[in-house]
């Protein structure tokens, strides 16, 4: 498997609303490697959650390529994506996202049900996963008996589960108070080091600034694409600028 | 390629199988959770459908109840007996009116056919009227008193379970005996066994009379109660209680000889009764065919009424499973993007909303079918009609409302599989 683990060539996608065409990506292109960490950031509506869908294979672009693992993302069928997202790909959002009247432990096995693994394989793995995020001791509980923190860190043992390629997570600390936030950030470095390939949206600079490399977006363009510190920054001279 | 792919075969096909078991397994589990955080709107959903099965399993119940008992009577009677009368059994429009102003059959009908129907195996008189019954401990008021002679017991199939039928010389000698049904004979006699019933006495009309035997248990045929009759000689009967009664006439053949027996007895009554030739027979020749025919014409109009009703209330159900399926599509959108996120393929949301839909449907009808019974219960309790349970009719009270839960569930199930995945993320 040589080359980049994503990439992307032109991507758009429209979006036709009232016959007037919104441009949310506008040719975007990129490679992700394996085991990278990459903070994609911009302004509210400058595309990043288009984009996050797009490389999560939950939509499909209206022009461009991707290519994920070396597949041709584009020519897949609808079983196919759903298999890709299963096998390739774990989701993190910004609401948790969790089953509410599924324990944590059941809302790990989620994914594994999808892939067919029996009961007693999917159970051990689950609660695996959840040990990683610390949560050993609340794998019977229901979301509504979890705090915002351990919610999403189920969340996060959810798309770990599968072992996927990579780990997608759309402002998964935009529910959470700044404490929890860091823990939050904390265990995606952690996952960092294990050799996991993460992207997270954030909108929060001192976030994007503390990843290896940063992605800015505007207007569905690729305003800056570099380190973290220098790509935040970048953010931070056109705030004062405007 | 293929040579890679080869090993990999039985491993993928066992995947599949265990994906597809864990599937259904999900989506059993989310139906059953879903019905249980949501149990009144559930019940109120499945009103229609749990209405629809009652109403086709007590229909149902009742005729298969009529049914048995009405098989038990038919291999009971004999099924080549020829009944002569001056009524015709099923009667329509004005017939009533034509049959009134026949002439009475009698005693000389009687005699021409014994001595003449060579075809005849057994040729039986009888003739009844309602009459009160005393016994020492009781009086039966309205009981079927029936004069007859020693061939009725071939010819109606009857049998005793104690003591004997009437014998030739009973009829000879007009003695005053009585052959009881079980029924009566426990009413009149309570507590006795049937042995020690045999040689009690008893007044019928204020004349005394003496139990010879007492008749097996049958059963009941259409509403009438055939373990309640009294029987005794005819020539008794018509010097006790009225010569001028028209008798009928209770002949039975060889088997396959009914035609012809059926030909041989309207040429004898002809004659006896002096039918000018090119008339109308004065008599009518019945068969318990007719019987039957008349029956399954009953039952076929109460399976017409249950499948009407069924479909009709089936319907409404099914729109009400349909609508509640819908909202709770809705109400889900949002657990169904996360599944398709996660890797749910449509069909496995498909599934997932088709086993939910059409267990809700099933627990309606499991519910339609215990009341169904219990409505027929009831009403055999309460009425002279049957009831009977059979596991046919089990089987067509879940496996019709588990359809309805499919084929309502379908649209819905639709949607939820067709749902955009991240139109339905973003759902609020
Ligand atoms: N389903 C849709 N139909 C029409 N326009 C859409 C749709 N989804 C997104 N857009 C438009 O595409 C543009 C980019 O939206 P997107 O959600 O990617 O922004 P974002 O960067 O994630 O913003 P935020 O930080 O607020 O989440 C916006 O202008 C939005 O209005
Ligand atoms: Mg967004």
């Amino acid at each position: 498997m040589s080359g980049p683990l994503i990439s992307i060539d032109r991507l758009t996608r429209h979006y036709v609303v009232g016959g007037e065409t919104v441009r949310a990506l506008d040719g975007v292109s990129f490679d992700i490697g394996q085991g990278e960490w990459v903070a994609i950031v911009g302004q509210s509506g400058s595309g990043k959650s288009t984009l996050m869908n797009l490389l999560g294979c939950l939509d499909t672009a209206t022009s461009g390529t991707y290519r994920l693992n070396g597949a041709d993302v584009e020519t897949l069928s609808d079983d196919a994506l759903a298999d890709l997202r299963n096998r390739e790909i774990g989701f993190v959002f910004q609401t948790f996202q969790l089953l509410p009247r599924a324990t944590a432990l059941a809302n790990v096995e989620l994914p594994l049900v999808y892939r067919g693994l029996p009961r007693r394989e999917r159970r051990a793995l689950a609660e695996t996963a959840l040990r990683q995020v610390g949560l050993a001791n609340r794998m019977h509980h229901r979301p509504n008996e979890l705090s915002g923190g351990q919610r999403q860190r189920v969340a996060i043992a959810r798309a770990l589960v599968g072992d996927p390629s990579i780990l997608l997570a759309d402002e998964p600390t935009g529910n959470l108070d700044s404490q929890t936030g860091e823990e939050i950030v904390r265990l995606f470095g952690e996952l960092h080091a294990r050799g996991h390939t993460l992207i997270l949206v954030t909108h929060e600079p001192r976030l994007a600034a503390r990843c290896p490399r940063a992605i800015k977006l505007m207007d569905g363009r690729i305003l800056g694409d570099g380190p973290g510190a220098e790509v935040a920054a970048l953010q931070a001279t056109r705030a004062v600028g405007t | 390629m293929t040579e890679a792919a080869r090993p990999d075969r039985p491993r993928r096909a066992r995947r599949g199988v265990i994906r597809l078991a864990s599937e259904t397994g999900e989506g059993l589990r989310i139906a059953l959770s879903a019905l249980v955080s949501n149990t009144l709107r559930s019940l109120l959903t499945t009103l229609g459908i749990v209405i629809g099965v009652m109403t086709v399993i007590a229909i149902v119940a009742i005729i298969d109840g009529l049914n048995q008992s009405f098989a038990t009577q038919m291999g009971g009677l004999g099924a080549h007996t020829l009944y002569v009368s001056k009524w015709k059994w099923i009667m329509s429009g004005n017939d009533w009116w034509e049959q009134r102003n026949r002439k009475d059959m009698g005693r000389a009908e009687f005699e021409a056919v014994s001595r003449e129907a060579t075809l005849a195996t057994a040729v039986a008189p009888f003739v009844s009227l309602d009459a009160t019954l005393t016994s020492g401990q009781a009086e039966l008021t309205r009981v079927r008193v029936r004069g007859t002679n020693q061939d009725y017991e071939v010819a109606n199939g009857v049998t005793v379970a104690a003591g004997r039928f009437l014998s030739p010389p009973d009829v000879e000698l007009s003695r005053s005996v009585m052959v009881l049904g079980p029924n009566l004979s426990d009413k009149l006699f309570p507590g006795l066994p049937a042995a020690e019933v045999v040689g009690r006495r008893l007044r019928v009309m204020g004349r005394p009379f003496t139990v010879i035997g007492v008749q097996t248990r049958r059963g009941r045929l259409m509403g009438l109660d055939l373990d309640s009759e009294a029987t005794l000689p005819w020539t008794t009967f018509l010097r006790d209680m009225g010569a001028k009664r028209t008798i009928s006439l209770a002949v039975t053949s060889e088997p396959g000889q009914g035609q012809a027996l059926e030909d041989q007895l309207i040429g004898i009554l002809r004659r006896v009764r002096r039918v000018p030739p090119g008339k109308p027979d004065d008599f009518s020749v019945n068969r318990q065919e007719q019987l039957q025919r008349l029956y399954h014409q009953l039952t076929g109009a109460l399976y017409g009424v249950a499948i009407g009703v069924g479909l009709i209330t089936l319907l409404v159900g099914g729109i009400g499973i349909m609508n509640i399926m819908l909202v709770s599509v809705t109400e889900r959108t949002r657990e169904i993007g996360v599944r398709r996120a996660l890797g749910a393929r449509r069909r496995t949301i498909l599934l997932q909303f088709l086993v939910e839909s059409s267990l809700v449907s099933m627990l309606g009808g499991a519910v339609g079918t215990a009341l169904g019974f219990l409505v027929a219960w009831l009403l055999a309790l309460t009425t002279p009609l049957a009831a009977a349970v059979t596991p046919g009719a089990v089987g067509l009270g879940l496996g019709f409302s588990a359809a309805v839960g499919l084929l309502f569930g379908s649209w819905p199930a639709w949607r939820a599989a067709n749902l955009d995945p991240v139109e339905a993320l973003r759902y609020e």
